[in-house]
């Protein structure tokens, strides 16, 4: 009895504790990655595709939708019905339609560029919508399918990103406060193996199945030629068209984790909680659309305060006229013109000749070359001389 | 020939023993058993003096040296106290020097007694008989005038950062009285003023790890949670933002706007007065037969965040490197439906993403007016400032200093956790590479952040926090501090060993026939010394 209400204690505190850190996010982001290529793995396509097509549906725009797809199984000569992909033989729903943005495509789609887009590390000529751009109050969902093993998850068919890669990479995200919260869900061979080396907090991950297990296919599309969709994948999406139809739903992360069955899935799907805080109580009971949906806590302005407003463009005007005008003094008095501080102030230009990409051992280079020259000349001159 | 060939079995059968044995070659010249030891030993010299070091270096991870413990000083906030020293100079012309030298003792006396934060330091001074106007800049943050009048009040000046004060005469401060109402007066106004500058960066100070001994005293519930609002609505800091005007319209009407005009009656200005602090572009847009996520005539709160189009407005640009604000104009007579039934609203303002302004307008208009665009410009204008997080409180110049101020700290704060992650993850990550470049850029860092820290509060401060956060980032994102870190060990051997199997059989082998030979040498040579011994 002692025992149990310390317990309960320890549970309160902790969620009062849990409560208290949390605080609202602003942002939601989808990282959404197929790693296999080749038609015989059109499935592992339309699963990402379903994924992207329901994380839409809910609200996440595209600006912040990561989908990397190696392979375009709407454009393979294979495909009975070009143009398109369906996740169900009925093929009421085109999950290519006309409105699809895919961010890293082909073979873009490698270990490298999946951990540089984890921890931004990327180079300047990124644009912007291929980086993952969230913050310390970005709720972020990563799904990932492919062919899996024990820890690692093939990427196309040369290399393959480690279980411990994938939880240094989230550290790094943790460290650099790049999110609030992960749903991270993933649908291979094996998968709950890819999860169990995560150590960062703040992680919700779930899986399709346990070690030594095979994640099967749901159904073969007998016109299209081969299976369409993963049966984790299926049921998850089943829920979620049929629980979470838009943004006001309540139903949390733990139904959609007790839906899963062995009956239904083939195959031992599991779920870590022990990295959130909070632990598990915490964790089933965020809503799905905490990360499924894009949540936005919008303020609707109550008081009209045009009159105030109006004011405020006034006295901007006013001052921008001050400050011109004490510019214009200033730089009569003192001959130097005032640098907006939001300029950063850079050293006068000055205009560069020819400039070596890395300054390392220019010198050196410069002088070896110079010998090398030098040396050529002394060798021509000693052979005409000898010839003479 | 047949003696000899009768002979030769008999020979054979004397050599018997000898013959089955297979023939001997000759005995090893010295100098070729000597030569294949030394074939032996260069071979291995080869690998162990030029084989290994080239492996080594190869296969080294080049890591810079990192100034760890300073870094961590740094995002523990040990090595910057943060103080907003603000210089406030009081122009009394009206008074005697030396009354008002005491007033401003008496008054800077009574602010040092009621500070509980002690890094933001009001500091009077006063400013010399018959000064002109003050200037507005970041020297002084605030200028008090004061004005003998009927009874005490206050008003902050509009236009710039002045706050008038007027006071009965009867409150001046005797010469050696220990106390003043006007004092009294002027310290509660200064903390009124800067009551919610202050909390702000407290509660920014403490929710950093920066937090040792500072922390947000007497915050209420409420006020914690306006702060904490006012964190999750504004954009966080760039230098420049992208801003997107955009007209939806769920016909083909109307497909003209006096955009050009509104923006520069309502939001120029603006912008104008923000460019100390931020840079801005600008961009506009017409869509036509946009369909809104939500088609209902009055929309309720829960509507409001699934109204934007995400999956076919095209509200991303992504033009540059800025981020964006979007600034959405919908025409439709919808309404938004509050609580309240009576009341209604026009506008949302979306936090961390802009604002939506839903215009009604007849059907058959095809063009937008600046008169019809005055009212969401002018709510646009409004959310701009609450999203780059500019105070509510106060005049106009006073909120942008202020806003200059929280912006330094901010980034300042931000710098700092950056040093401090990229000093655990260096720690963490033992196989992580650090070029030479992140180092560099943490030295800069640590420069302009010890030079942000000397004068917080002012333009330079803003300067020098910026450049530091900006190479903070770029050190930690460093773009060849990538490569997959850990690799198992069976990886491992199944690179080495195909590779050094067959290269490795022949040389161990060598070796050890090598050092047997020497032993057996060894071993003889000590017998035939004991033989020797023994003659």
């Amino acid at each position: 009895m002692k025992l149990s209400g310390l317990s309960f204690r320890a549970l309160v505190a902790s969620l009062l504790l849990a409560s208290a850190s949390v605080a609202e996010h602003t942002s939601n982001w989808a990282v959404l990655v197929c790693t296999s290529r080749f038609w015989f793995n059109y499935r592992h396509l339309a699963n990402v595709l379903s994924m992207y097509r329901t994380v839409k549906r809910l609200g996440i725009p595209d600006s912040q939708i990561i989908l990397m797809l190696p392979d375009d199984m709407a454009c393979n000569p294979r495909n009975a019905f070009p143009g398109t992909v369906y996740s169900n033989s009925d093929r009421a729903v085109d999950l290519y339609g006309d409105n699809i943005e895919v961010d890293y495509r082909g073979y873009e789609v490698t270990v490298e560029n999946f951990i540089r887009l984890l921890t931004d590390r990327v180079g300047d000529e990124t644009p912007r919508s291929k980086r993952l751009l969230t913050d310390d109050r970005s709720n972020i969902f990563v799904y990932m399918t492919g062919h899996g093993g024990n820890e690692f998850l093939k990427f196309q068919d040369a290399e393959e990103i480690g279980a411990f890669d994938l939880a240094d990479a989230f550290e790094q995200m943790w460290e650099k406060k790049r999110y609030h919260e992960i749903l991270f869900m993933i649908d291979t061979c094996q998968a709950n193996t890819m999860y169990s080396r995560l150590y960062s907090p703040n992680i919700i991950a779930t899986g399709s199945s346990e070690l030594d297990q095979s994640s099967y296919s749901h159904h073969a599309d007998n016109d299209v030629g081969v299976a369409v969709i993963d049966r984790y994948t299926y049921y998850n999406l089943e829920f979620l068209e049929a629980h979470v139809q838009d943004l006001s739903s309540k139903k949390t992360v733990g139904e959609l984790f007790d839906s899963y069955n062995y009956e239904k899935i083939h195959s031992t799907a599991g779920v870590r909680y022990d990295l959130f805080p909070g632990g598990e109580q915490a964790a089933r009971s965020r809503l799905i659309t905490d990360f499924f949906g894009n949540i936005q806590n919008v303020e609707v302005d109550r008081a009209k305060d045009l009159a105030l407003e109006e004011e405020l463009v006034e006295l901007s005007k006013t001052i921008a006229m001050l400050r011109k005008r004490e510019a214009a003094e200033d730089a009569a008095r003192h001959n130097v013109s005032s640098i907006p501080a939001s300029v950063p102030t850079a050293p006068p230009r000055k205009i560069q000749g020819a400039k070596a990409l890395t300054e390392d051992d220019w010198w050196t280079k410069k002088v070896i070359g110079a010998t090398a020259l030098a040396g050529c000349a002394l060798l021509w001159g000693v052979g005409t001389f000898l010839e003479a | 020939m047949a003696p000899g060939e009768s002979g030769q079995p008999q020979a054979s059968g004397d050599s018997a023993p000898v013959a089955s044995s297979p023939p001997l070659p000759p005995p090893e010249k010295p100098s070729a058993v000597r030569q294949r030891s030394y074939v032996v030993l260069s071979f291995w010299l080869v690998v162990l003096l030029l084989g290994l070091p080239i492996w080594w270096k190869t296969t080294a991870i080049y890591r810079a040296e990192l100034p760890l413990d300073r870094m961590l000083k740094w995002a523990d906030g040990k090595a910057c106290r943060p103080v907003f020293p603000l210089q406030i100079s009081i122009q009394a012309d009206s008074l005697q020097e030396q009354e008002a030298q005491n007033l401003i003792r008496l008054t800077q006396h009574a602010l040092d007694d009621l500070n509980d934060f002690s890094g933001h330091h009001l500091r009077l001074q006063l400013a010399p008989r018959n000064a002109p106007l003050p200037r507005d800049d970041f020297q002084t943050a605030l200028t008090i005038r004061l004005k003998p009048g009927t009874s005490s009040s206050a008003s902050l000046n509009q236009e710039s950062a002045v706050l008038d004060i007027t006071y009965p005469p009867n409150h001046v401060p005797s010469l050696t009285s220990p106390s003043s109402p006007l004092a009294s007066y002027i310290t509660n106004e200064l903390r009124a003023t800067f009551a919610e500058e202050q909390s702000i960066i407290s509660y920014l100070l403490s929710t950093s790890s920066m937090s040792t001994g500072v922390r947000p005293q007497g915050l209420s519930a409420e006020a914690a949670e306006a702060l904490s609002k006012r964190t999750t609505r504004s954009l966080r800091y760039a230098p420049t933002y992208h801003l997107t005007f955009s007209l939806f319209t769920d016909n083909a009407l109307p497909n003209t706007w006096d955009i050009e005009a509104a923006l520069d009656e309502y939001i120029r200005p603006m912008l104008e007065v923000l460019r100390p602090i931020h840079n801005f572009t600008i961009d506009t847009q017409i869509q036509l037969y946009a369909i809104p996520g939500v088609q209902s005539q009055v929309l309720s709160k829960d509507h409001l965040s699934s109204f934007i189009n995400a999956a076919e407005w095209p509200l991303s640009p992504s033009i540059g490197k800025a981020p964006t604000i979007n600034f959405v104009i919908y025409i439709g007579n919808q309404t938004v439906g509050l609580d309240a039934e009576a009341e209604t609203a026009q506008s949302w303002m979306i936090p961390q993403w802009g604002t939506v302004y839903l215009l009604s307008q007849p059907d058959t208009e095809s063009h937008v007016s600046t008169a019809a665009l005055k009212q969401p410009m002018l709510t646009f204008g409004g959310h701009l400032l609450s999203l780059m997080g500019t105070p509510q409180s106060g005049s106009l110049p006073l909120r942008l200093s202020t806003l200059g101020r929280i912006r330094s700290t901010d980034l300042l704060l931000r710098a700092s956790s950056t040093l401090g992650s990229l000093a655990r993850l260096s720690l963490a990550l033992p196989s992580i590479s650090i070029p030479r470049s992140v180092a560099d850029g943490v030295s800069k860092t640590m420069h302009h952040l010890e030079l942000a820290c000397a004068d917080l509060g002012g333009p330079e401060g803003l300067m020098h926090a910026r450049i530091a956060e900006e190479e903070a980032e770029r050190a930690f994102f460093e773009k060849s501090m990538v490569g997959q870190l850990y690799f198992p060990d069976e990886h491992k051997i199944a690179v080495y060993l195909p590779l050094l199997g067959p290269v490795f059989v022949p040389l161990l082998m060598g070796l050890i026939n090598e050092v047997k030979k020497f032993i057996k040498e060894a071993k003889q040579k000590a017998q035939e010394a004991r033989s020797k011994k023994h003659q």
